[in-house]
């Protein structure tokens, strides 16, 4: 099985009696591992919520949406219990956070849970954040998840948004708040993107 | 699979706890988190990204806590 160059983190080589340590060798860890499993599984919950949301169900959306948002905390801490860490598995873990978040809130939308144009501008903002991403990759030339400390709260609120509409909790408050947020939470990381050095390669990156 | 869970009181009540109290929680963290990067490097972009974060937790957090109080007319 051929594994992507994003799979291989670095790990110290054993050293043998008392030479001096022997430089870092790429440990090659594998896609399929117990964290991006946990990842993956977030997208068993999807049909489910649709069925909820088309029957009415908002407790039962809520629930689902609440387990998703659970296992998003988990994939982490099953990267550390396993020792899996790895480039990959961080942009995994990126990519569902917006398949999953981006379908739950067009779905919300679409059944008129959620206001339809916050909705669209978060899409919106979400879309172009994830070109930015992409020109980062470019400008870095290496497969990095680009990390900001900003955009996590504001992926932590996305999820919150939903449960909102799925329980009917003061959604236009909500929604309409989030969007100044965000927008200023992806021109802040526009410019760090596109306009600030990058800096150097974390150990195993 | 019946249709409800919760009672309507209990369940609004469960979003209430789980939103304040995460809410809350985090804001003060934040807070906290902001106050003692205070003598951190500004020079370096980390940094003023760290910070950035933790005032966007900050107003999510304040958000939260109002959300709440606005769905029991607190507010």
């Amino acid at each position: 099985m051929t594994l992507p160059d994003s799979a291989v983190a670095m790990v110290p080589a054993p050293s043998a009696g008392s030479r001096a340590p022997a430089a870092p060798r790429p440990r090659v860890v594998s896609p399929y591992n117990p964290a991006n499993a946990v990842t993956a599984s977030r997208f068993l919950f999807l049909p489910p919520f649709v069925w909820a949301v088309d029957s009415g169900h908002h407790q039962w959306a809520t629930l689902f949406i609440l387990v998703c948002g659970l296992l998003d905390k988990l994939d982490g801490l099953a990267a550390r219990i396993f020792d899996c860490r790895s480039p990959f598995g961080e942009l995994f873990d990126a990519i569902t956070d917006g398949i999953c978040y981006g379908f739950m809130l067009i779905v919300v939308a679409a059944y008129g849970w959620a206001p339809v144009l916050p909705v669209v501008l978060i899409i919106a903002l979400g879309l172009l954040n994830t070109g930015m991403r992409g020109i980062y990759t470019k400008r870095a030339g290496r497969t990095v998840n680009y990390k900001s400390y900003g955009m996590e709260r504001i992926v932590a609120y996305t999820g919150y948004l939903i449960g909102f509409a799925t329980a009917a909790f003061e959604v236009t408050f909500f929604y309409w708040l989030f969007v100044p947020l965000m927008a200023l939470t992806v021109a802040h990381d526009t410019k760090r993107m596109l306009v600030d050095p990058i800096p150097p390669a974390a150990e195993g990156a | 699979m019946t249709a409800e869970i919760l009672s309507p009181t209990a369940f609004a009540w469960f979003v209430t706890i789980l939103t304040g109290g995460v809410a809350g929680a985090w804001g003060i963290y934040d807070a906290i988190s902001l106050v003692r990067a205070r003598n951190a490097d500004s020079r370096d972009p980390l940094v003023r990204d760290r910070r950035f974060g933790y005032v966007i937790g900050i107003a999510i957090g304040v958000i939260g806590v109002m959300g709440c109080l606005r769905f029991h007319d607190v507010m």
